[in-house]
């Protein structure tokens, strides 16, 4: 006996999957403050490494591409003058 | 003219005098070679986040400049040769 309330499968339903990131994209983190990065600011960039060292990827710090690029960066000068490691055993 | 950052780390056995003469010094060379100094940042002792030729930290500071691209040659080779720079960096602010 076919059942009467049969939920539409997920992939009909407008193909979206529902209950992820709904509304509105956050701002990226750079963007946020009004795109200002300084290469100095250790503790700021020390938010976009792991604690390994390791730059974040764009998926998980969420930066722009134009930011993601401009902090890989500033994170490499960091590491030249000795301010953020290039790896930390922690 | 071009802004520029010279970031300098210092060695750790010279005394806090000592660096401000240094610093001093590299700023008169400056002004010397016709750039002008905009900006002198002494950020004190600091720790490296790695050893850097067996010392763990340095002295860092920070100068802003107003340079012609060609003089940037010269600060970065005197820079290079100068024995109480542990390490140095020339940027552009904002890159
Ligand atoms: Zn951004």
């Amino acid at each position: 006996m076919p059942r009467k309330n049969k939920r539409t499968p997920r992939a009909v339903r407008g193909g979206r999957r529902e209950n992820y990131r709904r509304g509105k994209p956050k701002p990226c983190a750079v963007c946020a403050q009004g795109g200002a990065l300084d290469w100095k600011d250790a503790s700021f960039l020390r938010k976009f490494v792991s604690d390994r060292g390791k730059i974040r990827s764009r998926r998980v710090s969420g930066l722009c591409p134009r930011d993601q690029r401009r902090v890989a960066t500033a994170v490499k000068n960091a590491r030249e003058m000795a301010l953020l490691p290039y790896v930390s055993i922690r | 003219m071009r802004d520029y950052e010279i970031m300098t780390i210092h060695r750790p056995d010279l005394t806090e005098d000592e660096i401000e003469a240094k610093i001093t010094e590299l700023e008169s060379y400056l002004s010397d070679s016709g750039v002008s100094v905009t900006k002198r940042e002494l950020w004190g002792k600091r720790r490296f986040a790695y050893e850097i030729d067996h010392m763990s930290e340095g002295y860092y500071s920070v100068l802003s400049i107003h340079a012609e691209p060609g003089a940037v040659d010269s600060i970065d080779r005197r820079l290079s040769l100068a024995d109480e720079v542990v390490r140095h960096k020339i940027v552009r602010p904002g890159e």
